[in-house]
């Protein structure tokens, strides 16, 4: 059967330890200056009282179901897989772009630049090949990230996701369908950025796509008149006319 | 009876000829193959999916584009430089435009070749044709696209080959994307009507068999190329 792979975050658990990231970083070499995943935080409450607080949010790429790094992707190297759910790069396949950085609301994205191809949280692929857990849930020491399998009802993130309440952080104006679940208390909810495409890809889906359709249709039509034209006039006739004209 | 040959094509202009043209649709099929996305994709997924199990992979087909590319700009390169008067020849040739008389051809041929004379001679034009000189209006436009196109596509093409090997900012790569599959798709939509005027049109077929022994029959220089016949008729 299938898999789909999902996140479930307790953010109320997390200490900000950055554990996840350390891990993360180490896995995946991640270069200087950027990171895979991350621990945001609320806006912290000094107020006087019993419960002053502040809340530390885990997160990362976002596996969406509506992958807007998908649709900017104008060769299919960023792709979700379909036996897992998670969106891979394709890295010989990319030529560079930078559409999928952009496109992304999360900024879960970044450009690497050594190898000047995308690189993002990829539920640690070669972990998963071997049976382990991504790096961030294996070292979380109090178990704020939780992963799994949301179509083995007998997974943690099902039982997380069937016993309490969760939401999903989207983007605005189009709904992601982020498989990144957070227990219902999470903080802060406002930092996804609008989906933008690059100028370069609206042209190309907007101007570029129509105009070319609309050429290479022109021109098939004109020689189509031109084939018919030849078809219903016999080639005497048209030596004839020829001569004449001579 | 034999008719008096004229020549028209060197050895050399044939080879770069249908060297170009095996190219372009090589690089034709495996570029549409390469654009893997549902809102651009100009055909349709079959046929990426086609090309990538032919070519065992995204990454192969990615490498073959961009291998027969290099080779196709190089050979070209070296073409040009080998026979610099040639093609700037061709160059003069094909930019040098008679406005009144390549638009009164452009009209009425494409009126002639897809009405008839009587459409014609109905819309008050009359049949004179234009006499035409190396090229025709047609050809004309048609060399003036390759070459526009050729060169774009070759710098695009480059910009992209170079993108995750020297280039730090991808907005250039992107846009050469865009642009590149603007530039194949024009030269497409004109390559459409060049391939049946040479294969499939009754009237031009001479020019298609001089695309192989280099020349045409004297009476079609004189009827399609009439400013250049009457260059060439009497010398040897």
């Amino acid at each position: 059967m299938k898999k789909k792979y999902c996140m479930v975050i307790d953010s109320s658990v997390c200490i900000d330890c950055k554990a996840c990231m350390v891990s993360c970083k180490v896995q995946h070499k991640v270069p200087r200056g950027f990171w895979r995943n991350w621990i945001k935080n609320s806006d912290p409450d000094f107020t006087l009282g019993k419960y002053t607080s502040m809340h530390f949010q885990p997160g990362g790429c976002m596996q969406c179901d509506n992958p807007t790094c998908v649709y900017a992707c104008p060769s299919g190297a960023t792709f979700k897989d379909d036996e897992t759910g998670i969106i891979h790069v394709n890295e010989d396949l990319c030529i560079g772009c930078g559409n999928c950085v952009k496109a992304c609301p999360y900024h879960a994205r970044y450009r690497h630049p050594v190898k000047r191809v995308p690189d993002k949280c990829d539920f640690c692929r070669e972990r998963l090949d071997m049976g382990l857990l991504p790096a961030c849930v294996d070292t979380c020491p109090t178990k704020a990230r939780n992963f799994g399998d949301r179509n083995d009802p007998d997974s943690d993130v099902s039982r997380l996701l069937r016993e309490q309440e969760t939401v999903r952080i989207v983007s605005r104006p189009v709904d992601t369908e982020p498989n990144m679940f957070y227990l219902s208390s999470t903080m802060p909810m406002d930092w996804p950025g609008p989906v933008e495409y690059p100028a370069a890809h609206q042209a190309m889906v907007g101007v570029v796509n129509p105009l070319v359709k609309v050429a290479v249709g022109l021109s098939g039509l004109g020689v189509a008149a031109m084939f018919l034209k030849q078809l219903f006039t016999s080639d005497e006739a048209s030596h004839e006319e020829k001569k004449e004209e001579v | 009876m034999s008719e008096k040959m004229i020549h028209r094509h060197d050895k050399a202009a044939i080879f770069i000829h249908w060297f170009n043209a095996l190219c372009w649709i090589f690089l034709t099929l495996t570029g549409l193959g390469l654009i893997k996305n549902d809102q651009i994709n100009p055909i349709g997924a079959w046929w990426p999916s086609l090309m990538r199990s032919i070519f065992g992979s995204g990454e192969m087909l990615l490498n073959f584009h961009i291998y027969v590319g290099l080779t196709w700009a190089v050979v070209f390169i070296l073409y040009i430089i080998f026979r610099f008067k040639d093609s700037m020849g061709f160059l003069k040739e094909s930019f040098s435009i008679n406005p009144a008389r390549d638009m009164s051809w452009m009209i009425k041929k494409n009126v002639q070749l897809t009405l008839g004379d009587k459409a014609l001679t109905k819309m008050g034009m009359g049949t004179d044709i234009p006499p035409q000189g190396f090229y025709n209006a047609g050809q004309k436009l048609f060399a003036q696209l390759t070459v526009v196109a050729g060169l774009i596509l070759a710098v695009t093409g480059v910009i992209m080959y170079l993108s995750t090997m020297i280039l730090n900012n991808p907005t250039p790569v992107a846009w050469s994307r865009t642009i590149h599959f603007l530039m194949a798709g024009l030269a497409f939509a004109g390559l459409l009507v060049h391939i049946y005027m040479a294969a499939i049109s009754r009237e031009e077929r001479p020019a298609f068999k001089s695309m192989f022994s280099g020349s045409v029959p004297e009476s079609y220089a004189r009827h399609h190329h009439e400013l250049w016949y009457d260059e060439v008729k009497d010398k040897p």
